[in-house]
């Protein structure tokens, strides 16, 4: 793999910074071959993440970008390494403890958006909201956000009738309503066409001036642009 | 399913093993006379035999003489007889040393076996060379198994010391006598009670009689019994050896045996082959009654001998005691010598004994032994013959109560009034002394049987005994789960099991009474011959006497082989006018029965017993148990198959959504429909195939229609499930669920109400799930309703508990099939949504979802599947058990309820 200067290791230091929202130190990602060769997809990979900048994971497919977002989002652990969010190494908390700073911190977007089928996109957005039972509380936000997303007219729409391009907005917007300090994304404008690509594009720029970081893998040339760092996955 | 048929027809296999190798007992009809075979009731008591007789030797001859009758045996009733057991003795030890006397003894006798002159020890006593005062209490107690009573309690007082050898002048010289002590007073017991006296061994104390015992005597044709009980009759064989009638004139056999009597067989019992190979055993006693009965003058020139074997033994329980007490003069004790005690049951047998009733005074030793062979000894007097009573025992009556669920029907006996026993006799024979009855308290025994009228005068019969039985044997033969009563000389106890306010009580098995005519009798006290009926009761040959007669059909194999010939057999001795009760197919029934006014207190009044259990018999039994154990099976089977045939073809249905999936892919490939049914028909087919080779094996070692259409009809289904889910298969486009949602609908805010939108929104899987756990509940309470049944279809027979006990865990295991069959059913038509689950719980899951929150909502799901399943659940177990067995309704439905929460746990359980 290789890495950008402004995202080595060395720049942050291999220090927990405490204005970091996210930091990967050391971590290697290794899957069992199945009685082969183990498939290696991340080996020591170190990044940190300050808050309103969006760096950009960008490679071909199966290089491992997936992956490294799941493990940024602590939706999988590492085969070594550690993830710290604010800090705070997840080796140290238990599922709880992960899903309450998850809910707290971490919006995760995955390929395609995926929505709950039977929900109208603005239940959709509020399902994080339900944990800490902020549903009511969070309405109105949800719909701003939606209506900032360009989906204002449809949020009793459910995903079955919406377009793919529209499922990712609500996506974006549902990880965003518990005001999210970190966005994950992946491959966000991978199956559309460039004008909803382009309107993904600027809600994701647009929410690094919130003071949010944003982690997207891509390889949308357009996004990768766009990104203040980079990293180019093997 | 397939398997479930195989288990059944197993179980079925077994249960008709099981029922024909138990059903056919010794007889297979019972013959009684007209009016006597109780007409309707299927449930028969063991005592059949009322001493009225009623069938004819010509027509016990005409049933012998039908087509296919094997062995037909009479049996009678033949006399109630009141026996004044010994006199008991006290033997306290006295032995004078060896004498002349003794030695002239020995030669006299030619005994050999005695032990030689110089090993005789010194001699030896309890008692002081001067004598002392002793006070000798005598207690008799008997016990019904619930309650002691005391049948008298007498003391005598006198001094007793150490005998003397004295010689006395007499004419032509001298002569040495074993005489008392100087000042030695003796102890006499009330009369007809002898005192004491002294021998060269021991001091003898004439203690009080015991009470007097009636015994019964059944009458059976030997040679018929013996066909009837095969191994088990051996005892009979020196019965059917004793001579004809002509040849039992009771003086001249007397006459005969007297004569024969030598001092060296006095002792009787084991020479009785010595005498001219005549199969008598214990025949001295009767040399000495035939020598009682002459001087009393019972005996005339019609007296008969009467043959008998005697049971061994009694059940009564009659514990005699002695307390021996040093006295002063005053009367006031010195010393207690102590206590002995013995039981009426170890040595005793009916109308003879092998020795006589003695107890020993405490820490003395028997010298007797001294004397060899000789020193058996039988003090005259100790045998009174017995009294032969007209009066006839009959059966007990009693009143059938209410049914009981599993066929059993209560009864309760009638008392027939009340008994007084603990009666000396009028006069003993020996001394023809009047004792003073007021000695004994008269006891009131209840009786459960009519004394019937006898028959005509006959002369005082002789009773001979040519063998003993063993009555537990003879029950032994008579079966235990085919049990069939032979009739009065094979016992049949009862034992208390409720008392009278209707509180279980540890099973007490019940004694008889002294009278004979309580409601728990023994055995009969001995067997006789016909010949015998006549010389006891002056009948004649064309006199109906036989009360009852055991038909065995000559036809081999199980009750339902035979039943051919049996029927046939019965039909035709019908015709004589007799009744007549098929017996093969019968088991043994456990009655309950209760017994009113069992015991009279001071005042008089009477109380109730209990409840009773007594071994009867009910025909048919065979029959009713395997139609009702192979329904119980059947509707296992078929609720099992209909359960598992309704989740499969659930399964398969509800996996059509899946499938439509793959269909759209496999449509935009560009295959057309009939092409992407055909795919997955040729898929389900594959299944089939496999089903037909499992269902093709089975059949193989089944061989039985029921497994070859159970076979068909699940390949039927299986196909038709299969056939609508590829016609249900039609690829739609991403569906456009409808309008969008209105703006009124309140929004998700728990993981309860995400799941209740999540189940609204995938009504078709909702509906199969909702459908199969409600099966899967009425399946187990059905089940679980059958299994519960299952004693009551057995019924209340021996064999029904023991088909049960044979079969009841193949049926269990079929329920369990069943169940577990059901539950994995629904457990797989539950996981054919478990993908788009999944996939939403990874998207809960990154949205911060924590584990305990994903489980809150599992949880959800499959709670509200179970409460849309519990109605149909409850509703389907309720509804078959009323079908089947309405008494386990309730515990039908909460199996049900069980089997739907099982299931929530199991779902609830699954881990991502």
């Amino acid at each position: 793999m290789i890495e950008e200067p402004q995202t080595r290791a060395e720049k942050i230091g291999r220090t927990a910074d405490h204005a970091m929202p996210l930091e990967l130190r050391g971590i290697t990602i290794r899957y069992d071959g199945g009685g082969g060769e183990p498939l290696v997809v991340a080996e020591d990979f170190d990044l940190g993440l300050e808050a309103g900048t969006m760096h950009c994971l960008a490679g071909r497919s199966g290089s491992g970008k997936t992956s490294i977002l799941t493990v940024a989002a602590g939706l999988t652990l590492p085969t070594s390494g550690e993830v710290f969010w604010q800090g705070d190494s997840l080796d140290a908390m238990s599922d709880d403890e992960i899903s309450d700073r998850r809910r707290a911190l971490i919006g995760y977007v995955d390929q395609g958006g995926a929505l709950i089928d039977g929900m109208s996109a603005l239940e959709n957005v509020l399902l994080p909201a339900v944990p800490d039972k902020q549903v009511e509380a969070r309405t109105e936000m949800a719909k701003d956000l939606l209506d900032l997303v360009g989906l204002g007219r449809r949020m009793r729409h459910r995903p079955a009738q919406l377009s793919g391009g529209e499922r990712q907005r609500v996506a974006i917007a549902r990880a965003l309503i518990l005001g999210t300090k970190v966005l994950v994304v992946d491959e966000p404008t991978a199956s559309l066409d460039r004008e909803h690509a382009n309107q993904i594009i600027g809600i994701l720029k647009d929410t690094t001036k919130d003071g949010i970081a944003v982690l997207v893998a891509t390889h949308d040339q357009e996004l990768i642009n766009v990104a203040d760092s980079r990293t180019l996955m093997n | 399913m397939l398997l479930s048929v195989f288990i059944q027809d197993r179980a079925q296999s077994s249960l008709g093993r099981v029922v024909d190798t138990n059903s056919r007992g010794l007889y297979d009809i019972l013959v009684l006379p007209a009016g006597k075979g109780g007409e309707g009731q299927t449930l028969k008591q063991p005592d059949y035999l009322s001493g009225a007789g009623g069938i004819t030797n010509e027509q016990l001859e005409e049933i012998r003489n039908l087509a296919g009758i094997g062995v037909a045996a009479p049996v009678s009733l033949v006399s109630k007889v009141v026996q004044d057991i010994e006199f008991p003795q006290l033997k306290a030890t006295d032995y004078v040393g060896y004498n002349e006397n003794i030695a002239t003894y020995l030669e006299q006798q030619n005994i050999k076996d005695a032990v030689p002159a110089s090993e005789w020890p010194e001699p030896d006593s309890v008692l002081s060379e001067e004598p002392k005062n002793y006070r000798i209490t005598a207690k008799a107690v008997t016990s019904d198994g619930v309650n002691d009573t005391v049948l008298f309690e007498t003391a005598a007082e006198g001094s007793l010391g150490q005998a003397k050898l004295k010689e006395f002048d007499v004419p032509g010289g001298k002569s040495l006598r074993t005489v008392a002590p100087e000042g030695e007073t003796g102890i006499k017991f009330p009369d007809p009670a002898g005192g004491s006296s002294h021998g060269d061994f021991d001091v003898t104390i004439a203690l009080p009689m015991l009470p007097q015992i009636s015994e019964t005597v059944v009458a059976v044709d030997p040679a018929a019994e013996q066909a009837l009980l095969g191994d088990a009759g051996g005892f009979l064989a020196p019965l059917a050896e004793a001579p004809g009638a002509a040849g039992r004139n009771a003086m001249e056999v007397g006459q005969e045996f007297s004569g024969k009597m030598t001092p060296g067989l006095f002792s009787g019992g084991t020479g009785s082959a010595e005498i001219d190979g005549h199969p008598f055993a214990f025949w001295s006693p009767f040399v000495m009654q035939y020598q009682s009965a002459m001087e009393a003058g019972s005996l005339t020139e019609d007296s008969q001998v009467i043959p008998l074997v005697v049971r061994s033994g009694t059940a009564l329980d009659l514990t005699y005691s002695v307390q021996i007490e040093e006295i002063d003069d005053a009367g006031n004790k010195v010393a207690d010598i102590g206590t002995v005690s013995k039981a009426l049951g170890e040595e005793y047998l009916p109308f003879a004994s092998t020795k006589p009733f003695q107890l020993r005074w405490p820490g003395g030793e028997d010298y007797n032994n001294l004397l060899g062979s000789g020193g058996v000894q039988v003090v005259a007097g100790l045998h009174q013959p017995a009294s032969w009573s007209t009066d006839f025992v009959s059966t007990p009556e009693y009143a059938a109560g209410a049914a009981n669920p599993d066929g059993s029907v209560e009864q309760t006996v009638t008392p027939q009034g009340w008994v007084q026993v603990n009666k000396l006799p009028e006069k003993t024979l020996q001394w023809q002394l009047e004792p003073d009855q007021s000695q004994r308290q008269p006891v009131n025994e209840q009786s459960y049987r009519t004394n019937l009228d006898g028959a005509g005068d006959a002369a005082a019969p002789l009773p001979f005994v040519y063998g003993t039985f063993d009555a537990n044997a003879v029950r032994d033969a008579a079966g235990d789960v085919n049990y069939l009563p032979l009739g009065g000389y094979d016992p049949t106890p009862v034992k208390l099991t409720q008392d009278a306010d209707g509180n279980a009580v540890e099973p007490v098995e019940l004694q008889p009474g002294l009278s004979g005519a309580g409601l728990s009798v023994q055995s009969a006290g001995a067997i006789t011959d016909y010949s015998g009926l006549a010389a006891v009761r002056g009948t004649s040959a064309e006199d109906a006497v036989i009360d009852a007669v055991r038909v065995k059909v000559d036809a081999g194999g199980s009750w339902a082989d035979a039943a051919g010939e049996i029927d046939a057999a019965a039909a035709a001795i019908e015709k004589l006018g007799l009744d007549v009760q098929v017996v093969a197919g019968s088991a043994r029934e456990d009655a309950s029965i209760y017994v009113p006014e069992y015991r009279q207190d001071a005042s008089g009044a009477a109380s109730d017993l209990g409840t009773v259990s007594q071994s009867w018999f009910r025909q048919g039994a065979a029959s009713a148990v395997q139609t009702s154990l192979s329904q119980a099976s059947s509707v296992l089977l078929m609720l099992t198959l209909g359960g598992a045939a309704l989740l499969t073809a659930a399964s398969t249905v509800a996996f059509t959504r899946a499938r439509r999936t793959e269909a759209v892919t496999l449509r935009a490939m560009g295959w057309n429909r009939t092409r992407i049914r055909s795919w997955f028909l040729s898929e389900l087919l594959v299944g089939a195939a496999g089903l037909l080779l499992v269902a093709i094996i089975v059949n193989a070692f089944s061989r039985s229609l029921t497994t070859l259409l159970v076979s068909a009809v699940v390949l039927v289904i299986y196909l038709a499930a299969s056939f609508t889910s590829a016609a249900l298969l039609k690829p739609h486009p991403p569906a456009i669920d409808g309008q969008p949602g209105a703006t009124g609908v309140p929004l998700v805010d728990s993981p309860l109400k995400f799941a209740a939108r999540q189940l609204r929104t995938n009504r078709f899987n909702t509906g199969a799930v909702a459908v199969g756990v409600g099966v899967l509940g009425a399946a187990a309470g059905a089940l679980v309703a059958v299994i519960l049944d299952l004693p009551r279809a057995a019924g209340s027979t021996a064999l029904g508990s023991l088909a049960l006990s044979q079969v009841g865990g193949v049926n269990v295991a079929l329920a369990v099939l069943g169940v577990a069959t059901a539950l994995v059913l629904t457990l797989i038509t539950s996981r054919f949504d478990l993908a788009r689950k999944r996939a939403q719980w990874d998207i809960l899951e990154a949205m911060g979802w924590g584990p305990g929150l994903l489980l809150a909502l599992r949880r959800s799901e499959a709670g509200i599947l179970a409460a849309m399943a519990l109605p149909l659940a409850i509703v389907g177990a309720v509804g078959v058990s009323l079908a089947v067995a309405p008494h386990a309704a309730f515990r039908a439905a909460i199996a049900g309820v069980l089997a739907v929460i099982l299931w929530f746990i199991l779902m609830t359980r699954t881990r991502k």
